[in-house]
């Protein structure tokens, strides 16, 4: 068999060819190309432009609303749990202070009704070894 | 160098930008359409790819900072604008391009726009079996018969590189040829 060599050929073409006329026409193809592109961009990338704004316009509001909804509606009234927390570990607000500020209604919510048989009382202060010095106190 | 810088400041310039416009196509409209006609293959593809180089072209002129020649600028948006159709032709159909490509070349001569005979038909063969950047480099050396310092500024490889993987390609070829 002949071995083939590429430099001992005549130059090979690829063989690929146009149709009759095509490079003549070719650039008024393309220019042609040009002026529609240049027609059609404009008002697609203004409808866009369109979009864009009302969706950021809907997010905004969207996010707006529930915090302007909020804001109306913040009451003066302090998180009871926060007012706890500042008597007992930030203020020097003492219990004697407390009491004296208590009113009748105050002392009435915060009475609790513990039903104890005397029988549980009494075992109770039986057992408890350190009876007479509470008795003392 | 001169006559360039004059010729890109007519491009730019929106007075006489369409008429040089119009000169540039004239001029490199058959080396840009050899280009990728041998990377896509089919004549209709490359109308679209080398339209869509153009427009591309006249769209980033005023990007073009001179640092290589325009023909090399232009060049590699015409292989960049190429490989890209491939990509998307390959995911459109998702067939791979070795299968599409082989395809492409077992029907060469049922090809209007192809006008070869055995030798030529042989030849494509022979490059459709090489890999991808094996089979640009060849066909830009061989068939497009650019210099090595041409392609290495078009495809930014070095000099030596593009040598060797010629050097390869072309055993390669003279194997495939010889052997069928």
């Amino acid at each position: 068999m002949k071995t083939f060599k590429l430099d001992n050929e005549p130059k090979i073409e690829s063989g690929f060819k146009t149709p009759d006329h095509y490079f003549e026409n070719f650039s008024s193809k393309v220019m042609e190309k040009m002026a529609e592109d240049e027609i059609k961009v404009i008002p697609i990338f203004q409808k866009r432009n369109y979009v864009y704004f009302a969706v950021a316009a809907v997010l905004v509001i969207s996010l707006l609303v529930p915090a302007m909804y909020n804001w109306s509606t913040n009451s003066s009234e302090i998180d009871s749990v926060a007012l706890e927390n500042y008597i007992t570990y930030q203020s020097n607000v003492n219990q004697y202070d407390l009491i004296n500020n208590l009113g009748e209604e105050d002392i009435k919510n915060i009475k609790v009704n513990i039903a104890i048989e005397d029988k549980a009382i009494e075992d109770v202060l039986s057992l408890n070894s350190n009876l007479e010095n509470l008795i003392v106190e | 160098m001169q006559e360039e810088q004059e010729f890109i400041q007519q491009l730019l310039d929106p007075e006489t930008r369409n008429q040089a416009f119009q000169r540039l196509i004239f001029e490199y409209q058959r080396p840009l359409y050899s280009q990728i006609r041998n990377i896509v293959l089919d004549h209709d593809d490359t109308d679209d790819v080398l339209q869509n180089t153009f427009i591309k072209i006249f769209q980033n002129l005023k990007n073009f900072k001179g640092d290589s020649k325009l023909f090399s600028w232009m060049y590699r948006i015409a292989t960049n604008e190429a490989l890209t159709f491939l990509k998307q032709k390959t995911r459109k159909s998702g067939i791979c391009w070795e299968a599409i490509q082989n395809k492409v070349i077992e029907n060469l001569e049922a090809d209007i726009y192809f006008d070869g005979n055995e030798i030529q038909i042989k030849l494509q063969k022979a490059v459709a079996q090489l890999p991808a950047k094996q089979q640009l480099i060849f066909k830009m050396k061989y068939f497009e018969e650019l210099k090595y310092e041409e392609i290495s500024e078009i495809l930014g490889t070095s000099i030596g590189g593009l040598k060797a993987s010629y050097h390869i390609a072309v055993k390669k070829i003279e194997a495939f040829v010889t052997a069928n």
